[in-house]
């Protein structure tokens, strides 16, 4: 055990922090933040990313013949880690850098590789997830889009639901039907489909906080040129659940980490700056406790993720455990902001652009956008059917 | 970077737990009965109290992450306490001992021959070191501990006084003149829980543990005690889920064995994320001791705080999942319930900790942890 870092690790740190001093907007975090309206922060975001990209800061430990960096995982936190300190912009095109590129990178042929992971690593083409269906939300392998080869193609007809970025997106994985008479695990099979196909149609759907993040996306005789496919015919399940460990897994799970930490580290900010009938709320001894629980929570949440890491370098498969990291940082993270909307007193209800609202209202957005974490990328109870059942060998 | 445990780290873990599998008496249902003092004598055979000794001094020189699943298997296996309390003294005097006390007990420690009890707290005053009252002056020492696990087994006591109005650690002789134990009527028989009663009580020359940095060689003792208690505490939660889990697959109601129930199923799964979360805090406290950084403090506490609740919340489920068979004398889940709230007011509890934990942060402006990595 030992996290000091080698010479390699501290001077990437160095390069990293010297290049971002230079990227990042002038003020950012103080003066200059990201654009409040939806659209324009897409692009914002997809900007930065393109930015990491010419810096050589993208696709960090993917091997350099597809554009990648080449470095290691623990490059791969270092990464996340420099973004987090900087407080770095959210990417847009994290459906490509973290599921398709990975899924692509395992499952893909060479010269689906070579044709794909580039343009994911420079952002050049964003990525959606045609996985869950209006009658396939956690019995995922239900799934009724079908897709007929014909010749050359295939005819993918169906309709996919929850697509993230969908709006913004030049390609979507998919998850379709290709045998309708086998046992429904064994008659699907995993898509790249061009979103600018004609036939492909997104309606955007409204969430719980008022944002217009996901869709629900309709595919209507949309052709897919048979070289499209991820591995063979009615082995697209097996695919798919690799995509879904990288989903649930420590990467996506470190990224995120780091927000929470910026946000636990405002919300500290603010207790501290925050005085109500003569005493700052820090001094609460109710609201330390919550507190020092939720700082304990989401540095487990980087501990759990670290050990993970050094499971997969030490050579062990990926596998349930990823639904441990996933289960824990999703709950972690909604106590933290039930907890944060309890320390915030009576102005919790107080959202943004009204004057008296805390931090900018982004507790209260965020409190909102933390109902989906228990609910994406496999629900709780889904989880806790595959730590129950694959883990820990409880019975069907 | 790399948080994962060698072979040899896993394999003494291994070796532990199959060194206390060989006495049942452990697990025997009566905690009064709880005991076979072939236990010490086996681990001491096994070179367990030699581990953490220096080399120069005659010992191994491992590290406090080397010895961490050891640990582990201490707390899961209901080891006696002392056998935790020794290496924890026999840490701290490896840090802060003076030549002549290394000289004096270190060959003593390492052949398994000197039992070492820790007492810290007293009845009238909470957690805190700084609270400590017991006074060490003209020669003696008066004062009252409670709670000194394995206090009438120990061969020499590492007490918290005040000294110059500063918390202090000294070391007394269990045939000291002007020192008494009386065994405590408590919850888990089986720790040997004593109040150790000083009137005057005579110490040697050198009794101090470090005269240059008294303080800090009791920051050390808590935030290494907590460490490892924190690590038996996700050792008992461990095999508490253990337990359930295979409860779960063998007993059979309403035509089917009870884990599949998805209330049962999704019980042992949380559990198990709860274990797993408790592992990664309490090794990272284990990495934060041995290597001394100045995160320590903080590591240890999130460590304790949250095993604490881990070991906890795992000994209440277990229970309520093997039904009324959990809650009988002769199955003996309650020893591991037992032996639990005793680690978990040992060295402070959740709440003293997690005031500790948010302390550390916003004195550190909240990127304590930054700070430490950027310096690596």
């Amino acid at each position: 055990m030992d996290f000091n870092y080698t010479p390699e690790e501290v001077q990437f740190r160095k390069d990293l922090r010297q290049w971002l001093e230079n990227a990042l907007p002038e003020g950012w975090g103080e003066t200059a933040f990201e654009p409040e309206d939806e659209d324009e922060r897409a692009m914002f975001r997809l900007d930065w990313e393109r930015k990491l990209h010419s810096g050589g800061w993208s696709g960090i430990n993917w091997p350099k013949e597809y554009g990648g960096r080449g470095a290691t995982l623990i490059e791969r936190a270092i990464f996340a880690e420099e973004m987090a300190r900087v407080r770095a912009p959210e990417g847009l095109n994290i459906i490509g850098h973290n599921l398709a590129g990975t899924t692509i990178l395992r499952h893909g042929s060479e010269a689906q590789k070579k044709r794909f992971l580039p343009k994911i690593i420079s952002s050049e083409e964003v990525w959606c997830q045609g996985f869950s269906e209006p009658n396939a939300g956690s019995d995922l392998a239900s799934v009724r889009t079908r897709a007929e080869r014909r010749g050359d193609k295939f005819i993918v007809n169906g309709q996919k639901i929850w697509t993230s970025y969908a709006q913004y997106s030049q390609w979507c994985f998919a998850l379709v039907r290709t045998d309708p008479d086998a046992p429904k695990h064994k008659g699907l099979s995993f898509l790249l489909i061009d979103m600018s196909t004609p036939g492909i149609s997104i309606r955007p759907l409204r969430q719980i906080s008022g944002e217009c993040e996901f869709n629900e996306t309709f595919f209507d005789d949309v052709e897919v040129p048979v070289e499209n496919i991820v591995g063979d015919i009615n082995d697209g399940w097996r695919i798919a659940m690799t995509t879904l460990a990288y989903e649930r897994g420590p990467e996506d799970a470190l990224g995120r980490q780091i927000r929470f930490k910026q946000e636990l580290d405002k919300l500290i900010e603010t207790t501290i700056t925050t005085v109500r009938g003569g005493a700052r709320l820090v001094d609460d001894p109710i609201v330390r406790q919550r507190l020092a629980r939720s700082i304990t929570e989401v540095e487990i949440m980087r501990l759990n993720a670290v050990r993970t890491f050094s499971k997969y370098l030490n050579g062990e498969e990926r596998g349930p455990d990823a639904s441990i990291i996933k289960l824990y940082w999703s709950h972690a993270a909604q106590r933290m902001y039930e907890a944060a909307m309890d320390i915030l007193g009576p102005t919790a209800p107080i959202d943004a652009p009204d004057p008296l609202s805390a931090a900018g209202g982004r507790f209260q957005l965020s409190y909102l956008q933390s109902k989906a974490f228990t609910i994406y990328s496999g629900s709780s109870e889904i989880q806790r059917n595959i730590i129950g059942e694959r883990m820990l060998g409880l019975p069907r | 970077m790399n948080f994962g445990f060698n072979e040899e780290q896993k394999s003494l873990g291994e070796t532990i737990a199959q060194l206390l599998g060989d006495f049942p008496a452990l697990l025997a249902p009566d905690p009064g009965e709880a005991q076979d003092p072939q236990v010490w004598i086996s681990l001491a055979e096994l070179g367990l109290f030699s581990l953490l000794v220096p080399e120069a001094d005659g010992g191994v020189g491992l590290s406090l992450v080397d010895i961490a699943l050891g640990v582990e298997a201490l707390g899961a296996g209901l080891a006696p306490p002392i056998v935790a309390s020794t290496l924890i003294a026999t840490d701290l005097i490896a840090q802060y001992g003076t030549a002549e006390q290394k000289a004096r007990l270190f060959p003593r420690i390492a052949s398994g021959d000197l039992k070492i009890g820790l007492a810290t707290l007293e009845a009238d005053q909470g957690y805190d070191p700084g609270q400590v009252r017991t006074l060490l002056g003209g020669g003696g020492v008066s004062g009252t501990k409670i709670l000194v696990p394995g206090g009438q087994d120990a061969d020499i006591f590492l007490v918290l006084v005040q000294s110059d109005k500063q918390p202090a650690l000294i070391l007394i002789q269990r045939e000291a003149r002007g020192l008494s134990l009386r065994p405590h009527a408590d919850i888990d028989p089986s720790s040997g829980l004593c109040e150790l009663i000083l009137e005057g009580a005579a110490i040697a020359d050198d009794a101090l543990i470090s005269h240059k940095a008294p303080g800090e060689a009791v920051e050390r003792l808590f935030d290494v005690a907590a460490t490892i208690y924190a690590g038996m505490e996700i050792g008992i939660a461990a095999r508490m889920l253990d337990t359930a889990v295979e409860y779960a697959k063998t007993r059979v109601q309403f035509g089917q064995p009870i884990g599949a129930f998805q209330a049962i199923k999704h019980g042992c799964a949380d559990m198990a994320v709860s274990v797993e979360a408790g592992r990664s805090a309490a090794y990272y406290a284990f990495w934060a001791a041995s290597e001394n950084v100045s995160d320590r403090a903080r590591a240890s506490s999130m460590a304790k705080a949250y095993c604490g609740e881990v070991s906890r919340d795992v000994c209440n489920h277990a229970i309520q999942i093997h039904g009324g068979m959990g809650f009988t004398w002769e199955l003996g889940l309650h020893r591991f319930l037992r032996r639990a709230k005793i680690l978990e007011h040992g060295f402070g509890n959740h709440a003293w900790h997690y005031e500790r934990v948010i302390t550390a942060t916003v004195a550190g402006g909240s990127r304590v942890a930054d700070v430490e990595r950027d310096a690596a």
